[in-house]
């Protein structure tokens, strides 16, 4: 009796561990292919679908998108990093297939010029301002003297007297 | 104001351009190597085997508009240029084609040049940079792409492009 009983659980112990395993080896499988799948998404979420208006290739579902789809994902799976795919394709198709144009050479200008306009505008702006304050100030210099005259002032306190009397 | 005179400068010039137009970088350099077999005879043909003669290497399918207009004009170029295959060739390459359909095709519009499909994962169109059919390139001798027709080919295009590949014809202007 004591031996089936060893037996018994000597089989539920490795039924269990076999179960464990797999259950791992599953959640491990699941882990890195949703790895894979994000990493191919973020690539093809730059190129440019040939066939398209403004489309990225993964979210076309243009035949020729599937395809340039299915290529990126093998090239991720033998190990090849995004920089490669996508020098890969530009040596293809040109910048043209990149969705953002890259920033180096040329491609950096176009990043640069948003920032470098907005610069231009805000240093007009800033100069704009400045030169009108100097004006003013230029129209209004500090020695010009009181802007009212002393028989102004006394026709002012005059006035004001009357009011006070008659309230 | 210069930089208003700046940016209407680069409008004015963007306008002059067509947009369509998208020069490809394969141009002057060697041609990607592609290894198939012909639709109906199942005989091999790779780059390498093309080593030493020019050849018109014409994507193409059985869906596409576009290639029935140009097919009598590459079907002429065939007979009229390749009928010694080591001084000049035609080779259609059909993409994302079935192979009953592209030989149907075929038949229709009575293709005796080189066919073949592409395998089923694309690498060819993709190695070439095909934005989508039809398309052309013009290679020479010695395996170098000198010119690239994106759309369907005209007749001025070829007249102009497989005699000077073949070293008849003066130099032709760069291509797309």
């Amino acid at each position: 009796m004591q031996t089936t009983n060893a037996g018994w659980t000597a089989g539920w112990t490795a039924g269990i561990a076999l179960l464990l395993f797999a259950f791992l080896a599953g959640a491990s499988f699941a882990q890195s292919e949703k790895t894979l799948q994000e990493r191919v998404q973020e690539i093809t979420r730059q190129l440019r679908c040939p066939t398209c208006q403004a489309l990225s290739v993964k979210d076309s579902e243009a035949s020729f998108s599937k395809q340039i789809r299915g290529k990126v994902r093998r090239m991720v799976e033998e190990g090849q990093s995004e920089e490669d795919i996508k020098a890969y394709f530009v040596s293809r198709y040109g910048e043209w297939i990149l969705m953002a144009p890259s920033k180096k050479g040329l491609g950096l200008v176009f990043w640069l010029l948003p920032v470098a306009a907005l610069f231009l505008a805000g240093g007009l702006i800033g100069y704009r301002l400045y030169h009108n304050s100097r004006k003013y100030h230029k129209e209004t210099p500090e020695d010009a003297g009181p802007a009212l005259s002393e028989k102004q002032r006394a026709m002012i306190s005059s006035d004001l007297k009357m009011y006070e009397e008659d309230e | 104001m210069v930089a208003i005179a700046a940016l209407t400068g680069v409008l004015a010039f963007g306008f002059t351009r067509n947009p369509k137009e998208v020069r490809s970088p394969l141009v002057n350099l060697p041609a990607p190597g592609f290894s198939v077999t012909e639709l109906n005879t199942g005989v091999p043909l790779s780059l390498a085997q093309l080593k030493g003669t020019p050849f018109l290497l014409n994507f193409w399918a059985s869906w596409c508009a576009a290639c029935r207009d140009e097919a009598h004009l590459l079907e002429t170029a065939h007979r009229r240029w390749g009928k010694d295959a080591k001084k000049f060739r035609v080779v259609g390459i059909a993409v994302q084609d079935k192979l009953e359909d592209a030989r149907k095709f075929a038949r229709r519009f009575g293709k005796t040049y080189y066919l073949a499909l592409d395998n089923s994962t694309g690498d060819i169109f993709m190695n070439y940079g095909v934005y989508g059919v039809p398309e052309s390139f013009f290679v020479d001798a010695n395996g170098v792409i000198r010119y690239k027709k994106i759309g369907a080919l005209t007749q001025a295009v070829i007249e102009e492009q497989v005699p000077a590949l073949m070293g008849t014809g003066p130099k032709p202007k760069a291509g797309d």
